[in-house]
């Protein structure tokens, strides 16, 4: 299968002289069209970096990131911001919407850069995304009107508008109550049997036993992968014993 | 803790930090500068007054003066100290030459004096009573200052050589506003020169208590003594001494009122911010039960040393620069007495300065009552009502470019943060505009009709001399004849007696003519017309209690004659006390004629000038636009300055509270900005819609301000011109100067601002800020 996001050797350092922490030290990672990915690790391995860095949203030290045959160190910035807006979502741990739009307006943002375009077309497709994870009637409410779950579910409709090839999420069940965290993580099931590629950043093995593909991060670096066969809804706790298992045995 | 705090929040904020502190120093040396000018100022103008034992009442007089009579008057008036005549030498300007300048051009009545022997010293410029010698010639101060002549020059009067020996500083002359000045020479000098000149008469009373100066006046009033000429008193003499420097003081009061309005909006907006960014650690603190007052402790405390140093280098920069400011007072008026006073009041000053703005925080903190711990730790942001933003949505936006339209909703939902730009804005328009449109309004040639001036080319004075009717009709004629003229007015004074409601009169002096030729401004009613109208000027029509409408009696002909008042004007002129009749009364002499004429060909001036002065020697022929320059050139030209100045302040203000502003912006927004950059927004995208909101704000307030300007404004300025003596007036607006490039430098210089202030807004790690 055709990889969307290819790293190789990727350094990555915050701080400067005696603070300066490396975080990625040379870790190469793909992604494969329509892929269920998760990383996992314990809090400081650099596994949101890695996912930061995957999709062009922080720049790197050292090392290659190719996004859909682009290498992103070839490319400027407006073209890296196109490639993020067309071929990419994002949805985060917290609600990143912007306070003063109403959840329809944040929703339909990323389509809206530049000029004039179809708005009506727009709006229509934001209004079926919405009634499609079941926050229709929440479209002018302000965000703080409306509860966390259905705050992240209008971030997956954001994520979704551009019809994008990978869905990046930072622990977006991570502020959720378990019920609203299984109902997000099936709509993320639901999106990447559709062929979009989705690739979770967790700490939760329930969340990550729903992924086919578990990237297991320590110190920078990917120590070990599990492959699983595609989540079809059953034998949840034996996935998860599967990844506990692979955690113990990879010292994390 | 307090320390730490501070230290570790003025590190992480230092350019703001520095602006804020810029504009507390700004207002605090404004402020103490203003102290130490008012002090210096008026203790220059008692010493020099104490010193030359300036009059308590003076008339000045021409014709013949019976002093025997005077005497006896001052015996017996029981308010009188001391008495004295002195005698005033008036010169042609032609007949007086300094090195190289002759004042043929001077329109001043230049004259020359003997030191007086009892009080009305000319002193000089260290302050003691001069003593002039044979040969010598002591010089007034403004001469000095235009740079007419220098010590040592040769100076020759009407044909007699004398040498400049120094200056003089004249208690009552010393403004270029008075319009006499004293030139003072040994009594040998004066003997010979005499026959060239006019004699004026200068009576001169002290009284023993300044108090009973107003039982005094009625008393030479009714006295019938001589009175042939303006009558000015103590008072008078302060004010036209203090009236150019207090107008500059008045100027830099009004600035550092608009400064420390400026660096409180800066504090506003800062601690807004700052409290926005804390809002959650608040509702914690506030939560875990820490006292409201507490909390505020922590703000006030770097507020208090911002302030604090603020205000002491702002005092330091006072006396910097007070030095400059104070030369034109040490100059005409010397020394203060009271210079460590200045200083004292100068630190009191800035001590109310700090006050305020320590008030000013603990006013703004007041808000931290209203947190509600829950709401704030639960959103982070407090539950601000955005009232009118909620029905702009991006959903139903078809007009706006996106970018323009978030800019647009973004200022829409955060009125009050983008309230302190707009104010801020709104304040440099106004201070851009307001001196400006004085400047130009001042030295528009219509503005001398609201001195009292009519609108003419050349203007002739005929005073003083033999059969003065005669020579006036002379003129007149000639005038009628000369085609190069296309219109004139002859317009004599006469001194009539008025009667007042309680049965005593008063001398009134009335210009008798033709007043539709050449109309001064009326700022009530309009000019006499029939015979029984009269028009007043501001300053009669005050000290008279009258209104437009009402009737004064004046005695004509030995008759009373109640005239109907049709129109009051402002005027400069003759100590400001005029009226202007078109009656004719033959049985009063006219005191002087003043001729107005227009040219057909302006460019004709200067030849009809001296032709005119040729030949009616007894007659003072003025171009008036020279008159103007004469006059109000030194106001003109410092309020020229003063507009220069304030467009440059205006436009540096406005460059660095955008800047500051900008940055702080982004760096509230830094979420905002890294969710869309998250979204694929560019960073010119987000720059885009930070020029938006600052194009928005700046049109509201480019127009607000302009409006203000011209009716706020035209307020403010009209109080400045009415310390001329003018009552009202209108603005002489040059269009594309306030309207066209006065908005296009102050949106070039904001853009400019806000492109330098959020160039870095799209160079954000999104990592870092996208999970804030």
């Amino acid at each position: 299968m055709k990889k969307i996001i290819m790293g190789d050797q990727i350094f990555k350092a915050f701080g400067e002289g005696e603070e300066k922490r490396n975080v990625l030290g040379g870790v190469s990672a793909c992604i494969h069209e329509g892929e269920f990915v998760a990383v996992m690790g314990p809090s400081g391995s650099g596994k949101s970096t890695l996912m930061y860095a995957l999709s062009g949203t922080d720049g790197i030290d050292r090392g290659t990131v190719v996004v859909d045959g682009k290498d992103l160190s070839g490319i400027g910035e407006s073209e890296l911001s196109d490639l993020r807006r067309t071929k990419m979502g994002f949805v985060f741990q917290q609600p990143t919407m912007l306070k003063h739009l109403n959840i329809l307006d944040n929703i339909i943002l990323p389509s809206m850069r530049g000029n004039r375009k179809n708005v009506a077309l727009i709006t229509g497709k934001a209004r079926s995304l919405m009634k499609r994870v079941g926050i229709f009637e929440l479209e002018k409410r302000d965000i703080t009107q409306v509860s966390g779950g259905q705050l992240q579910r209008a971030g997956i409709c954001r994520a979704l508008m551009n019809s994008p090839k990978i869905i990046f999420g930072d622990e977006p069940t991570g502020s959720l109550d378990s019920q609203s965290a299984q109902e997000i993580m099936d709509l993320f099931s639901e999106i990447n049997a559709e062929g979009t590629a989705v690739m979770l950043v967790t700490h939760d093995a329930k969340v990550a036993a729903q992924t086919e593909r578990i990237m297991f991060m320590r110190d920078g670096a990917i120590v070990s992968e599990l492959k699983l066969p595609k989540y079809d809804g059953r034998e949840l706790d034996g996935r998860i014993e599967r990844i506990t298992d692979k955690m113990r045995e990879s010292g994390i | 803790m307090y320390y730490r705090i501070i230290r570790n929040d003025i590190s992480k904020s230092k350019l703001i930090t520095l602006t804020t502190m810029i504009f507390v120093a700004a207002a605090a040396m404004l402020v103490s500068l203003a102290v130490i000018l008012v002090i210096h100022l008026s203790g220059a103008i008692d010493t020099l007054m104490t010193r030359a034992q300036t009059p308590h009442f003076l008339q000045m007089h021409t014709g013949e003066i019976d002093t025997a009579r005077l005497a006896e008057f001052a015996e017996q008036n029981d308010h009188v100290d001391d008495y004295q005549v002195l005698e005033f030498l008036n010169m042609d300007g032609a007949r007086i030459i300094l090195g190289d300048n002759s004042l043929t051009t001077n329109i001043q009545d230049n004259g020359f004096s003997i030191q007086s022997e009892k009080f009305d010293y000319l002193l000089d410029l260290d302050g003691n009573i001069i003593h002039p010698s044979a040969g010598e010639l002591y010089v007034p101060i403004s001469y000095m200052k235009d740079n007419t002549t220098k010590v040592g020059d040769k100076a020759v009067i009407s044909g007699k050589a004398l040498t400049v020996s120094g200056f003089l500083r004249d208690s009552q002359m010393n403004s270029t506003l008075s319009f006499s000045k004293r030139f003072l020479v040994s009594e040998q000098d004066y003997a010979e020169i005499k026959a060239h000149g006019n004699t004026e008469y200068l009576i001169e009373f002290r009284l023993k208590e300044l108090s009973n100066l107003g039982a005094f006046e009625t008393a030479y009033a009714s006295a019938g003594l001589e009175a042939n000429g303006p009558t000015v008193t103590y008072p008078l003499f302060k004010m036209i001494n203090a009236l150019s420097d207090g107008m500059m003081i008045g100027v830099i009061l009004l600035i550092s009122v608009l400064v420390v309005v400026i660096a409180l909006l800066c504090i506003r907006f800062t601690l807004l911010a700052k409290i926005e960014d804390d809002y959650r650690e608040i509702g914690v603190m506030k939560a875990i039960g820490l006292r409201v007052s507490d909390i505020k402790k922590i703000y006030l405390a770097k507020y208090s040393v911002l302030a604090g140093v603020g205000c002491v280098l702002g005092f330091g920069l006072s006396l910097l620069f007070k030095g400059m400011l104070l030369g034109n007072i040490r100059l005409y008026m010397g020394e203060s007495p009271h210079a460590s006073l200045a200083a004292v009041l100068g630190i009191i000053g800035i001590l109310f300065v700090f006050l305020v703005i320590m008030a000013y925080v603990n006013g703004v903190l007041r808000r931290f009552r209203n947190i509600s711990p829950a709401e704030a730790i639960r959103y982070g942001i407090s539950q601000e009502k955005t009232f009118g933003a909620k029905r702009l949505n991006l959903s139903g936006n078809r007009l706006l470019n996106t970018n323009v339209f978030l800019g647009v909703k973004d200022v829409l939902a955060r009125k009050k943060l983008y309230a302190t730009m707009l104010t801020v804005l709104i304040i440099s328009t106004f201070i851009m505009i307001v001196p400006q449109n004085l400047h130009n309004t001042i030295s528009s040639k219509g503005f001398i009709q609201y001195m009292g001036v009519g609108d003419a080319d050349m203007r002739l004075d005929l005073q003083q001399t033999d059969r003065i009717s005669e020579k006036a009709d002379e003129i007149a004629q000639t005038i009628s004849g000369d085609n190069a003229i296309s219109k004139f007015a002859v317009l004599a004074t006469k001194t009539f007696q008025s009667k007042k409601e309680d049965g005593s009169e008063e001398r009134l002096k009335i210009e008798l003519g033709d007043h539709s030729v050449f109309p001064v401004k009326y700022s009530e009613g309009r000019a006499p017309a029939a015979e029984d109208e009269i028009a007043l000027s501001a300053l009669n029509a005050s000290e008279l209690g009258k209104q437009v409408g009402d009737f004064i009696t004046l005695v004509m002909e030995g008759k009373d004659t109640d005239v109907k008042i049709s129109g009051i004007y402002s005027d400069i002129t003759n100590g400001g006390k005029t009226a202007k009749a078109v009656f004719n009364d033959a049985s009063a002499d006219a005191m002087w004629y003043v001729i107005f004429a227009e040219l057909s060909d302006p460019s004709l001036i200067d030849s009809k000038v001296s032709e005119y002065a040729d030949r009616f020697a007894e007659a003072k022929v003025s171009d008036i636009d020279e008159y103007i320059k004469q006059t109000f050139g030194p106001t003109i030209s410092s309020v020229e300055k003063a507009s220069y100045t304030a467009i440059a302040v205006a436009l540096v203000i406005s460059v660095l509270i955008t800047l500051l502003f900008m940055k702080m912006l982004v760096a509230k927004d830094k979420h905002s900005i890294s969710v869309m950059k998250a979204f694929g927004f560019t960073s010119s995208d987000i720059q885009t819609q930070y020029i938006s909101r600052a194009v928005l704000v700046l049109m509201i307030g480019i127009v607000l301000g302009t409006l203000l300007a011209n009716t706020l404004g035209e307020l403010l300025a009209g109080a400045v011109i009415a310390s001329f003596g003018a009552s009202t007036f209108h603005f002489v607006v040059h269009p594309l100067a306030a309207y066209l490039l006065s908005p296009l430098l102050m949106i070039g210089s904001v853009l400019i601002a806000t492109i330098i202030g959020t160039s870095g807004a799209g160079h954000l790690k999104l990592s870092e800020h996208i999970k804030e």
